[in-house]
């Protein structure tokens, strides 16, 4: 059956790169808007894109932006983490505390950021070791994280702080600020990791179809457990950045951040079923929040309205994308 | 005529689905629809069951044209449609399945939950099902979930019954239970439309045939006028050979030994092995525990005793990871649940369970990757555009392959293959068995569990038959159908787990 074979073989080589085509423009929609909406404060606001402004938009979404890149992985596994809100906090807390106790600031910043990746391994080893739902897991230990923030710290925030930590929050490395820097680094390893490693494969494929890549042989549980310590990670080193900013460590910090971080991969076109998911579509959606919120400032939108665009936002994004979805499945 | 179909053409965006499908049934006839994957039968179903609607074309229910929006408009004019896939909900009982969406419900929304399980037993008994109302749907086994399906639709739709593939997670016993119940359909001047891929059961079931192909109707008539070639001939468009035929290989080094393997209430000392170059059958009844054995010796479930030894070494499996670091390799039944990541792109899939062949310093090596790929999808004749396509857009026979090139590329030396050949077409068959051919005679050794008698005898170089968990029967490649029944069934199976 040759000849059949290679007949049919010809056409869907052609439609494949012409739907391929297409999927990039529509992949590039997200950024688009991000674009549109850019120019549009730069004309509503003679304020938006003055450098005060810019690196404060800058400053405000790094956070969520670094925490966002650990969900990412997280959401393409086909897991979820509720708990980066209380993880944030706790490690912001105890890397003050160690440089209040008189460690150098290097060492708060690694206190900080291994709280985090210890609080993601038990988020980890929980969701794999007892079978159970990462939602019902983080849910629980958002409870107790936060918790455990509020007994260590007495529910006081730690305010003595040496002055030269505010760098990492508020310094500037070549007249950009030194966040950016932070989270550039911090995005190209994760997309490094993501697109072109082992683990990132082995994420996309769990995320994907779960019990296929068991039966693949592929150490899922590992993996998976893997995932949430590097989400927690990336949560602590975003900690201590919102522990510079604000130069104290707030056991409340963080509240409602989770949220947040879930909203910016959701509108970077990341799945909550899993095996879908990017950083660039990540840091698009927190940057897209990000101007929301910034533009609602400078224009004097009221902070309550605000919430409801962004809720907006995320469904449309999310609707758009799922449009998307099935015109590409249905062709 | 109860139904008539005529030039129903249907497109899903530039593709063509349907370009002239025709089909007229009668009442009290058994219709066969046949065709390969691809050819039309599921849209041509899924427009008289008022699922999609069509584009153009004439549709006569009982002489007067009408168009179907939805199922429940196909459900009122007495319509219905036995799904392939269970879409039952797992969690409530036959008789709320049943009843489902049509409950009797008093004012507030009450169910009158006796009257319905009064009501369903009444069905059930009436047509003899192996079924109690009370029974939660997720304790059935696969046959008894189709036969749920079944008396739901014998329950809603009165005058056309349509069958898509209802035996094909079915042993021959169970497949007699439905030939049987599609039989007192027919008494009763019901219109039955019988979709299968299996050609074996065409006689003991049907009355007319119309076959499929490209979206066209291309034979219409009763069904004594064809032979199976015939058949095979009008599906395919070109002849093909129904009988496949392998010459035995002379055995190699023995690769796989197993003794005494039991798991509680499952698998009872099971001894075997399995040598280079060799196909062996295993036979039985669904439930007989062929399945559970293959996935015992891919480390899925674990072993309560016995010994497992691969070229000679004793080997522990208690993980897939280990099976596949040993060589075995799984080709599952359910390649869409177990075996691909339907979401992710050929060449991922064909890699996944050997990446540090393809990594470089820890980084993934995209062009060993996409060489690997294009050379799998070359060797196996895999029908994709490329290998960024998603596995998911693939049709069954080519998932097959994508799974099989995934351990290929593991240099898996010890294949087990669960159901190869379910849900494919019958040109795709024949390349699935000479794919296994191909990997004998690179000296793989082959399992394949089949419930297709006929398959085995093609194909097996010996043919192992359980039954409860034990292997009763070895027997050579050249045995009959009912030597192998004789081992595989002595009593039959009881439909749920629960007894009664």
């Amino acid at each position: 059956m040759s000849q059949p074979v290679a007949e049919q073989n010809q056409t869907p080589v052609a439609s494949a790169k012409s739907s391929h085509d297409r999927i990039v423009l529509q992949r590039l929609l997200p950024f688009l808007s991000l674009i549109i909406l850019f120019i549009a404060l730069a004309i509503a606001s003679p304020h938006f894109l003055t450098n005060t402004n810019l690196s404060s938009v800058v400053r405000q979404t790094a956070v969520i932006n670094i925490m966002a890149l650990g969900m990412t992985m997280i959401i393409i596994i086909g897991g979820i983490d509720l708990s980066v809100g209380a993880i944030l906090a706790m490690g912001g807390l105890l890397g003050t505390m160690a440089m209040e106790k008189g460690f150098s600031i290097p060492v708060g910043v690694v206190v900080g950021i291994v709280t985090g990746l210890l609080c993601g391994l038990a988020n980890g080893l929980m969701t794999t070791q007892l079978r159970i739902a990462p939602f019902i897991v983080t849910l629980g230990t958002l409870g107790i994280f936060r918790g455990l923030t509020l007994i260590i710290s007495n529910g006081l925030p730690v305010h003595r702080i040496p002055q030269q930590f505010s760098f990492l929050g508020e310094g500037n490395v070549l007249g950009v600020p030194f966040v950016l820097w932070i989270l550039v680094a911090c995005a190209l390893v994760t997309h490094i990791v993501l697109e072109h490693t082992r683990l990132g494969r082995y994420a996309f494929a769990i995320g994907s179809n779960r019990e296929a890549a068991i039966y693949a042989g592929i150490p899922v549980n590992f993996h998976t457990t893997a995932v949430y310590a590097i989400g927690g990670m990336l949560t602590g080193l975003a900690g201590m950045i919102e522990a510079s900013r604000l130069m104290t460590g707030q056991p409340t910090a963080g509240q409602g951040y989770e949220l947040q971080a879930i909203a910016a991969v959701v509108i970077g076109g990341g799945s909550l079923h899993g095996g879908e998911g990017s950083v660039t579509g990540t840091l698009i959606g927190a940057f897209i929040m990000g101007l929301l919120s910034n533009g609602s400032d400078l224009l004097g939108v009221s902070p309550y309205l605000q919430q409801a665009i962004i809720g907006a936002v995320i469904i449309l994004a999310v609707t758009l994308d799922e449009l998307r979805k099935r015109r590409t499945a249905s062709s | 005529m109860l139904l008539e179909l005529n030039h129903i053409e249907k497109r899903y965006g530039g593709v063509t689905a349907l370009g002239d499908g025709n089909l007229a049934v009668q009442p009290g006839e058994v219709h066969l629809l046949l065709g390969e994957n691809g050819a039309g039968k599921s849209t041509l179903m899924k427009i008289i069951a008022g699922i999609v609607e069509r584009d153009a074309g004439q549709m006569l229910w009982q002489g007067r044209e009408v168009h179907l929006k939805t199922p429940a408009e196909a459900a009122a004019i007495g319509i219905s449609m036995v799904h392939q896939e269970s879409l039952l909900a797992p969690h409530l009982t036959v008789a709320e399945n049943l009843y489902l969406g049509r409950e009797e419900r008093l004012p507030l929304g009450w169910v009158k939950r006796r009257r319905m399980i009064e009501a369903a037993s009444r069905v059930i008994a009436e047509h003899q099902f192996p079924l109690r109302a009370e029974w939660r749907v997720e304790k059935l086994t696969p046959a008894g979930k189709q036969l749920v399906e079944i008396c739901r639709a014998i329950l809603h739709g009165s005058s056309l019954v349509i069958f898509d593939e209802p035996t094909s997670s079915l042993s021959g016993s169970e497949a007699a239970e439905v030939f049987r119940i599609v039989r007192t359909l027919r008494e009763r001047q019901v219109g039955v439309i019988y979709i299968t891929h299996r050609l074996d059961e065409l006689q003991s079931v049907g009355d007319r045939v119309t076959i499929l192909r490209d979206g066209m109707t291309v034979h219409n008539g009763p069904l004594a006028e064809l032979t199976t070639e015939r058949i095979i001939h009008h599906m395919v468009g070109r002849e093909v050979s129904a009988i496949y035929q392998r010459e035995p290989l002379p055995p190699g080094d023995e690769l796989l030994r197993v003794e005494h393997l039991t798991q509680q209430g499952k698998l009872n000392d099971i001894s075997f092995s399995l040598r280079a170059g060799e196909i062996v059958g295993l036979a039985g009844l669904i439930g007989a525990g062929r399945t559970e054995l293959c996935r015992a010796l891919f480390g899925v479930d674990p072993l309560d005793a016995g010994k497992v030894t691969v070229c000679g070494r004793e080997v522990r499996i208690g993980s897939p990871k280990e099976a596949v670091k040993a060589g075995i390799a799984l080709v599952t039944e359910d390649r869409q649940i177990t075996g691909l990541a339907l979401r992710l792109p050929i060449a991922h899939n064909i890699t996944l369970a050997n990446m540090p062949a393809i990594c470089r310093f820890g980084l993934v090596d995209g062009g060993a990757q996409n060489s690997a790929a294009v050379d799998f999808i070359g060797r196996l004749r895999i029908r994709a555009g490329s290998p960024r396509q998603l596995a998911g857009r693939l049709s069954g026979g080519n998932q097959q392959k994508v799974v099989i090139a995934k351990w290929l590329f593991r240099q898996a030396r010890i294949f087990l293959f669960d159901e190869p050949t379910r849900g494919i077409d019958v040109g795709a068959k024949v390349e699935v068995f000479n794919l296994m051919e191909e990997l004998a005679r690179s000296g793989a050794a082959i399992l394949m569990v089949s419930s297709e008698m006929p398959e085995l005898l093609q194909v097996a170089d010996r043919i192992l038959v359980m039954r409860e968990g034990r292997i009763t029967g070895e027997l050579p490649g050249r045995t009959t159908q009912e030597e192998i029944m004789r081992c595989a069934a002595l009593e039959t199976q009881p439909v749920s787990e629960e007894r009664l």
